[in-house]
């Protein structure tokens, strides 16, 4: 059926705009509103993109909800965050194994500016294209490309601990 | 990319977004063999790209989907008043409901059973189409020692469509061997005795346009940029 054959792609989304604690209400609150959206879907259009625009929708409602009043979704409050995060970590690099790679990562991910964060997931997480991106978050593939671009840079930035460790 | 961004950190993004060309790859090649800092550069962004892509999928939860029912239920129900009836919005539902492809096994003998595809969204359902089973149950005396044939409908939503026809292994890709009848509310639907087995299948709208299905569970690429929709055709279960 279809929640079960798109639950884990919506979830995972959810889970890293998020993070686990509101991730499975807003996936479930998704496939909701697809129901009562579903007369309107554009049979011509792909069901995973509208799927994952409504997804990202209940996320950006989450989201200000969280921070009422003090940020845009815009904002790229939350650089220095990113960046500090190899120096909250005090665990040895030399022990830091694939699993805890993913761990940090994800961290690193969570800790992005919301739009920074959401470009980046659907771009390398999910394996999105521009085109597909655009349709779902509504953005130009340029300011897409910008924000892809900025996550990178601040991932790195917050990971080179790790990379450091790789060599 | 804004002016913000130097000309070399460009061309590594676009490196990594795979958008340069080959000639742009080979300068660029060439521009990593001589500068280590930009090697170690592209080399960290390409390292966080192949992580990223590796992140676990979280697992779906247990009771996930029934919740999902639960709520959605809850929903129809506030929205009952104002929702439109008809064969669009039981078709709708149709495409929402759990997959559960049923034998309808009415007569003993019946060797036939009818799964409804809704193409257009499309779900395999079950329906019991106790008409169709019964005629299919005339046609079993005569084909016991065949293999048996299972009643498929497809159905799909066109409601702008004049002609729609179907189109894939099963007619040997000739759209006009399939025609399909208009019902009630834009949908389109023909009925077709398949033997178990797998198929590739388009509709063909207006004689011109091919269109495959966004909810498929599973798509073939057609070697033409399209996809082709997969029909699971499976014999019936034992009497």
């Amino acid at each position: 059926m279809l929640v079960s054959r798109h639950a884990r792609s919506v979830l995972s989304l959810t889970t890293r705009m998020l993070g686990a604690t509101d991730a499975e209400d807003v996936a479930q609150e998704t496939f909701v509103s697809a129901y009562k959206a579903l007369p309107r879907f554009q049979f011509s259009a792909k069901f995973s993109t509208w799927l994952y625009r409504i997804a990202v929708n209940k996320c950006h409602d989450v989201l200000r909800a969280r921070r009422p009043g003090m940020i845009s979704l815009d904002s790229t409050d939350g650089e220095d965050v990113v960046a500090s995060i190899a120096t909250d970590d005090e665990t040895p690099y030399h022990e830091l194994e694939q699993l805890e790679l993913g761990w940090q990562l994800d961290k690193g991910i969570q800790a992005l500016p919301p739009l920074y964060r959401e470009s980046f997931v659907l771009k390398h997480v999910e394996g999105l294209g521009y085109e597909e991106m655009s349709e779902i978050l509504g953005t130009s593939r340029d300011t897409l490309k910008m924000r892809v671009y900025k996550a990178r840079t601040l991932l790195c930035r917050s990971l080179a601990h790790l990379e450091a460790a790789r060599r | 990319m804004t002016d913000h961004v130097s000309p070399t950190e460009q061309l590594v993004q676009r490196f990594l977004d795979q958008e340069l060309s080959a000639d742009e790859r080979i300068q660029f090649i060439v521009a990593l063999g001589r500068d280590q800092m930009l090697r170690e550069r592209v080399l960290e962004m390409e390292r966080l790209v192949l992580d990223a892509s590796r992140l676990a999928r979280p697992a779906v939860p247990d009771g996930f989907v029934a919740q999902v029912m639960a709520r959605t239920a809850h929903a129809e129900g506030g929205r009952s008043a104002t929702r439109e009836g008809g064969a669009w919005s039981r078709l709708i539902e149709g495409l929402w409901a759990p997959r559960a492809l049923q034998w309808n096994l009415a007569s003993a003998a019946a060797i036939a059973c009818l799964a409804l595809i809704a193409i257009g969204g499309s779900v395999t359902q079950a329906l019991r189409w106790r008409e169709a089973s019964a005629a299919a149950s005339t046609a079993s005396a005569t084909v016991a020692a065949t293999p048996p044939v299972v009643l498929v409908r497809l159905v799909v939503v066109q409601p702008g469509a004049r002609v729609v026809q179907a189109a894939g292994d099963f007619n040997g890709w000739n759209p006009s061997n399939t025609p399909l009848e208009q019902t009630a509310d834009g949908a389109w639907t023909v009925t077709l005795p398949l033997e178990p087995g797998r198929y590739e299948y388009q509709f063909v709208v207006d004689g011109e346009q091919w269109i495959g299905d966004p909810f498929a569970t599973e798509q073939n690429d057609d070697g033409f940029g399209s996809r082709n929709a997969v029909l699971d055709v499976r014999p019936p279960e034992t009497i």
